[in-house]
């Protein structure tokens, strides 16, 4: 547990209670009812504009929900005074990196640990090295972002959202925008933080990483939960004949 | 004030403003020829057509606008008398110095279009010319309109600087109002909203056009 | 050389007496410019419609009439409402203010350039806005609108020019007075012309150097040529936003 500025405590669980969600006219998030719990790895899965990225949106703050309850670490998310409580204690991983471009790997995964956390440089620089380290980058600290490849940039990002010691962490496709010979570097990475006991709610569709990784899995179906159970219910076993159909499709490429 | 002055010199300054717009016509025309030929004459192959065009370009957009028309104006007082047309000058002046800037806009427009839809035209068997007819063309068309409208709209203000070769245009007949006078707020509003009339729309034609940018 | 050339050499000391003074009024312009452009750009982006509406209409009235037109207002003009400026500073007033309008759309661009993405990923590692916007967004917007300030800087330079209008003794200006006492056009316009270029190279030049130190990585700056010039000035088309 990780104390927040106001003295209380921040957990690793999450739990959603029927929550909506719209763009406009467009329901994007219908009722969601869900909880990770503490050490737990959940894989969401679905169809593009099933609503994933809005869900995992929600959950780190970028979203507000429109209503529902939305307990992050236990903090209420969805009272907008309280929100702002769980910056700097979840990690997000996005699909399209995200990185600073004007600053090297290593002045992208110190900037949180100086401006937020309020470290010396040198305090800062060795927290980040054992973060780039965990991702395998600790030679290309002084690399900008434009001079590594797909893979090493995406392991930085998840180095940098390690750095300031997150209690959950949330992956939006993180191997989607890489080539396929490189998304193994970045699923093993994120497999040993599994296999650490890291609570990690990761959207994907390296089926691969869902099967052998994930605790539960999650199937998402235009704002809903068709289906969840373990990997081998859903992935195995579908019973909803969206997600049957899905898994063909996903399985036919 | 005498806000009257606006209504008494209109007449003359209207009169003015349609020798403005004359010139900001025909030089808009001789900027375009000249634009296309010297920005087509930079791609060409040989390398020292290629250079002149480039140096061309490089010198009127690194030179202010007063000392080519400057220029333009003495050589042609020069040789063909003190009695050449001053609107000639300004006109020839106007549209050597915005074709440099024209030139640069068609260029980075046919380079702007990405070399893999060449390279498709021509797997299809179309020949260099078809490709740049019919493919080249026709996108770069969409992304240099907004950048040239844009232009013309500098060279249209700029007509006002044919003022330091003496043509009676709309801002010389108003400076001349104001010496008169020694009115010159409610004359500067007059040709302010001129121009403003006319660039106005154009701006907001070009904002609407244009690519969503990084200002490069 | 001919006799006439060097006619025209005698006057280099009141040349480049014009050439300092352009270059002195091309700085002040420039740097009030930069104020004007960088206060308007944030006005256009403020809560309150006051300021937005005051900065939208400065942005286009300054940018849809003529800039000699602007010189006129602020040398002839503001005497008859109690502010009386020589004319070095009342064009330096005009020019900045002119370039500061085209200046503060290329700052709004530059951020509004800046992926969305990087704000959130700021906001969730617990940046504050203002530390976003400090460490994050002000930094890249920097280096997006580089290139197109560069570009203004010159137009500052070429814009000075019309002061000669107003009876400035900038180079134009003086260049105007030796053609008419010598009568030689040729000379006297040519060598005009070489140093505006010389002006303008070299501030491009300068400017390039001071990107390069300024910025890490590198900025994507063409090839060192043999026109400066070209190196920092934007392609006459925006290149377009990878989102
Ligand atoms: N900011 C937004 N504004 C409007 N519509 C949005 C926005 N974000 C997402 N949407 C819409 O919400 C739906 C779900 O999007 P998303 O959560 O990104 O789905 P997924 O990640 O499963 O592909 C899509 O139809 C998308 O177009
Ligand atoms: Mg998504």
């Amino acid at each position: 547990m990780t104390a927040t500025a106001n003295g209380a405590t921040i957990g690793s669980n999450v739990q959603l209670r029927a929550v909506t969600k719209a763009f406009g006219a467009v329901e994007v998030l219908k009722n969601i009812d869900l909880e990770v719990e503490d050490g737990e790895v959940v894989v969401l899965i679905g169809a593009s504009g099933s609503g994933k990225s809005t869900l995992l949106r929600i959950m780190s703050g970028l979203e507000t929900a429109d209503s529902g309850q939305v307990f992050v670490g236990g903090i209420p998310m969805h009272e907008p005074k309280r929100a702002p409580e769980i910056r700097g204690h979840v990690g997000m991983v996005f699909q399209q990196f995200n990185l600073f471009p004007h600053l090297n790997a290593m002045g992208n995964v110190t900037l949180a640990l100086r401006k937020v956390l309020k470290m010396s440089t040198n305090e800062a620089e060795a927290v980040a090295l054992k973060a780039l380290t965990r991702v395998g980058m600790q030679d290309r600290c002084e690399n900008y972002p434009s001079q590594l490849s797909g893979g090493q940039q995406q392991r930085v990002a998840i180095a940098r959202a390690l750095a300031v010691n997150p209690r959950i962490m949330f992956f939006d496709e993180a191997t989607s925008a890489l080539d396929p010979e490189l998304v193994g570097e970045v699923t093993s990475v994120m497999r040993s933080l599994a296999t650490e006991g890291m609570t990690m709610v990761v959207v994907t569709h390296e089926m691969g990483f869902a099967q052998r990784t994930a605790d539960r899995v999650v199937f998402m179906d235009d704002g809903v939960i068709a289906e969840q159970g373990t990997p081998e219910q859903v992935l195995q076993n579908p019973q909803h004949p969206r997600t049957q159909q899905f898994l063909a499709r996903v399985f036919e490429a | 004030m005498n806000w009257q002055l606006i209504w008494i010199s209109l007449p003359q300054l209207l009169r003015a403003f349609l020798l403005t717009l004359e010139l900001a016509v025909v030089s808009i025309i001789g900027c375009t020829v000249i634009g296309l030929l010297v920005g087509g004459l930079r791609t060409v192959r040989l390398r020292i057509v290629a250079g002149l065009a480039r140096a061309y370009v490089e010198v009127f957009r690194g030179s202010p606008l007063p000392i080519t028309l400057l220029f333009v104006y003495f050589g042609a007082a020069l040789y063909l008398g003190y009695s050449s047309n001053v609107f000639a000058a300004a006109a020839v002046g106007l549209s050597v110095y915005h074709g440099a800037y024209v030139a640069e806009i068609f260029r980075s427009g046919i380079q702007a279009v990405p070399s893999a839809q060449r390279e498709a035209a021509q797997t299809l068997g179309l020949s260099a010319m078809q490709t740049f007819r019919f493919v080249v063309l026709p996108q770069t068309r969409r992304i240099v309109f907004p950048p040239l409208i844009g232009q013309f709209i500098s060279l249209i203000k700029d007509t006002s600087i044919a003022f330091v070769i003496g043509l009676v245009e709309l801002m010389k007949a108003g400076q001349a109002i104001v010496d008169r006078t020694a009115e010159p707020i409610p004359i500067y509003l007059t040709i302010a909203a001129l121009y403003f009339v006319i660039c106005y729309p154009l701006s907001l034609w070009v904002r609407r056009n244009e690519r969503k940018i990084v200002p490069a | 050389m001919s006799y006439q050339w060097r006619t025209v050499f005698e006057y280099l000391p009141e040349f480049l007496d014009a050439m300092g003074l352009t270059l002195w009024i091309t700085l002040q312009a420039f740097l009030l410019a930069l104020v004007c452009g960088l206060v308007a750009a944030l006005a256009r982006n403020s809560r309150w419609v006051m300021f937005r509406l005051l900065a939208g209409a400065y942005v286009e009235v300054i940018r849809n009439t003529p800039v000699l037109l602007q010189i006129f207002v602020v040398f002839f003009a503001l005497p008859s409402v109690g502010v009386r400026l020589d004319a070095v500073t009342a064009g330096v007033v005009a020019i900045g203010v002119n370039v500061g309008a085209y200046l503060c759309e290329v700052f709004r661009a530059g951020i509004s350039s800046v992926a969305r993405g990087q704000g959130e990923a700021a906001q969730v590692l617990g940046l504050s806005p203002r530390q976003t916007f400090a460490s994050v967004i002000a930094p890249q917007a920097l280096r997006n609108v580089y290139p197109a300030t560069v570009n203004n800087l010159i137009q500052v330079l070429l814009g000075t020019s019309l002061l000669t209008a107003i009876a400035v003794p900038e180079l134009t200006g003086v260049a105007t007075v030796i053609n008419a006492r010598t009568l030689l056009f040729v000379q006297v316009f040519a060598l005009t012309l070489l140093l505006y270029l010389i002006l303008s190279n070299a501030l491009s030049f300068a400017a390039g150097l001071l990107g390069r130190v300024m910025f890490k990585p590198a900025l994507d700056q063409a090839r060192p040529g043999l026109w400066p010039l070209r190196r920092t000035r934007p392609s006459a088309i925006p290149v377009e936003v990878s989102s």
